[in-house]
């Protein structure tokens, strides 16, 4: 074993770690804001906007990532990176909302009730009593949401984007070092997802906010 | 509502007739004479997953029962274990198994062992978790009850603790396998011919992406969703025990 190997090849593995990070980051933000908009219309008491969110949250669900991916950048032929925010964000977007929609429930029964008696209207409610409550009960699960963001984010190398895992291989390429440069990979995604995870229990105890 | 009721049949009647329409209009004659290949390359997917799922099962229990009742030592060896693996993405360990494994036996590793390593690794760790959760989801209760009737430990574990674990864990399993059918799709990136890799080189070979990326996504879709129907059986059957 010779570990000079990921001196020598520091600064791509920086490159390709910034990489995984802003196109996780990028699409945490993508996969919250599409995954809670569609799980709000599934809490929904609409038959419509229940089959509808149903289907959405079924096909992706059952598709593989890599697929999205492929079909996004070698049939829609989108960019690299657009092709990989986009399958990152639509993958996740259906779990999200299932998790949205089941918190949604949990804390909606008698809220709503109380609302309507304060004399409040239904979307003032939803916006100012239900929401609010559902982000405390769905933070642990959106947690493990985003942590699996992380760790598919290791696919966008298959399209050439230059991260972490992409890097990794490089190294492999040239130096035959595979077995380094994926230990070394390893604990830098490790590092990435314990960095998701404090974020999200520091959220979780209300001191950023 | 009813008219909300009409609206979806429209819909679905609608999809229905734009996607025969869009199908009809793919080019299939020249995906026609590569069926066989497909198919055979879906049946080796689902085999790696399904002997995947096999030897993760295997070592899922003994790591599981370690990190549940074992000692200081042993519980703390089994969590790093699991740990990272769950903390690797797929593709890395993939990788990493394809890398490593030769440094280990010193000779060549082929793509398709390299790939049943690795899933059945993920998998390993993945049920370890969902086993220590169905352990954990058996009221401390029972253990005391079996005790109190004078059942050894073993027989404590076998006969009344494991039953109710594994009514509970079922959805989860479910969950878990219709991931790791969707997690096979990556073992294409060290060149296993499964089913993603066999669509590729079709498409390569005779360039249809319309037709090819559809039988894609309906193998991939039909197999899920066959999956979670077969186990959402027995889950019907075997209600969750409160």
């Amino acid at each position: 074993m010779d570990w000079s190997v990921l001196w020598q090849y520091r600064a791509e593995l920086a490159e390709g770690l910034g990489i995984t990070l802003a196109i996780s980051a990028a699409a945490i933000l993508g996969a919250t804001v599409l995954g809670v908009g569609i799980g709000c219309l599934a809490a929904s008491p609409s038959y419509l906007l229940q089959r509808l969110t149903g289907s959405y949250t079924a096909l992706l669900r059952n598709l593989p990532l890599l697929v999205k991916l492929f079909f996004l950048y070698f049939v829609v032929n989108l960019g690299p990176f657009t092709a990989a925010f986009a399958a990152l964000v639509l993958h996740q977007s259906a779990p999200i909302a299932d998790v949205t929609a089941s918190g949604i429930r949990s804390v909606a029964a008698g809220q709503f009730d109380a609302g309507l008696a304060l004399g409040l209207t239904r979307l003032r409610i939803f916006w100012l009593v239900i929401l609010p409550q559902t982000f405390r009960v769905i933070l642990p699960p959106m947690t493990t949401q985003y942590v699996a963001i992380v760790k598919n984010s290791a696919v966008v190398a298959l399209i050439g984007v230059t991260d972490l895992t992409f890097q990794t291989q490089e190294i492999n390429v040239q130096t035959f070092r595979g077995f380094e440069a994926a230990t070394a990979a390893t604990l830098l995604y490790a590092l990435a997802t314990a960095l998701v995870i404090w974020t999200m229990a520091r959220l979780q105890r209300g001191r950023v906010r | 509502m009813k008219w909300e009721r009409a609206a979806w049949r429209v819909i679905q009647v609608l999809t229905v007739l734009g996607g025969g329409v869009a199908l009809a209009r793919l080019d299939w004659v020249r995906v026609v004479p590569s069926a066989q290949y497909l198919a055979t390359s879906l049946g080796r997917s689902w085999v790696l997953a399904m002997l995947a799922m096999l030897v993760g099962g295997a070592a899922a229990v003994p790591l599981a029962l370690l990190r549940t009742y074992g000692g200081r030592g042993p519980r703390f060896l089994a969590a790093g274990v699991i740990e990272l693996v769950r903390a690797t993405p797929e593709l890395m360990v993939i990788f990493w198994v394809y890398f490593t494994l030769p440094l280990l036996t010193g000779s060549g590793v082929s793509a398709w062992n390299a790939a049943l390593a690795a899933l059945a690794a993920i998998a390993a760790a993945s049920l370890a978790e969902i086993i220590r959760g169905g352990l954990f989801s058996v009221p401390h209760g029972q253990h005391e009850a079996a005790r109190a009737l004078g059942l050894r430990p073993v027989a404590i574990f076998l006969r009344v603790v494991l039953p109710q674990a594994l009514r509970n864990m079922l959805p989860a399993l479910i969950a878990q396998l219709v991931a790791l059918f969707k997690t096979t799709s990556l073992v294409s990136a060290i060149g296993v011919a499964d089913f993603f890799r066999a669509v590729s080189v079709t498409n390569n070979a005779v360039y249809a992406p319309g037709a090819l990326y559809t039988v894609l996504g309906a193998g991939y879709f039909v197999s899920c969703w066959a999956i979670t129907q077969v186990v959402r059986r027995f889950d019907n059957r075997y209600q969750p025990a409160d």
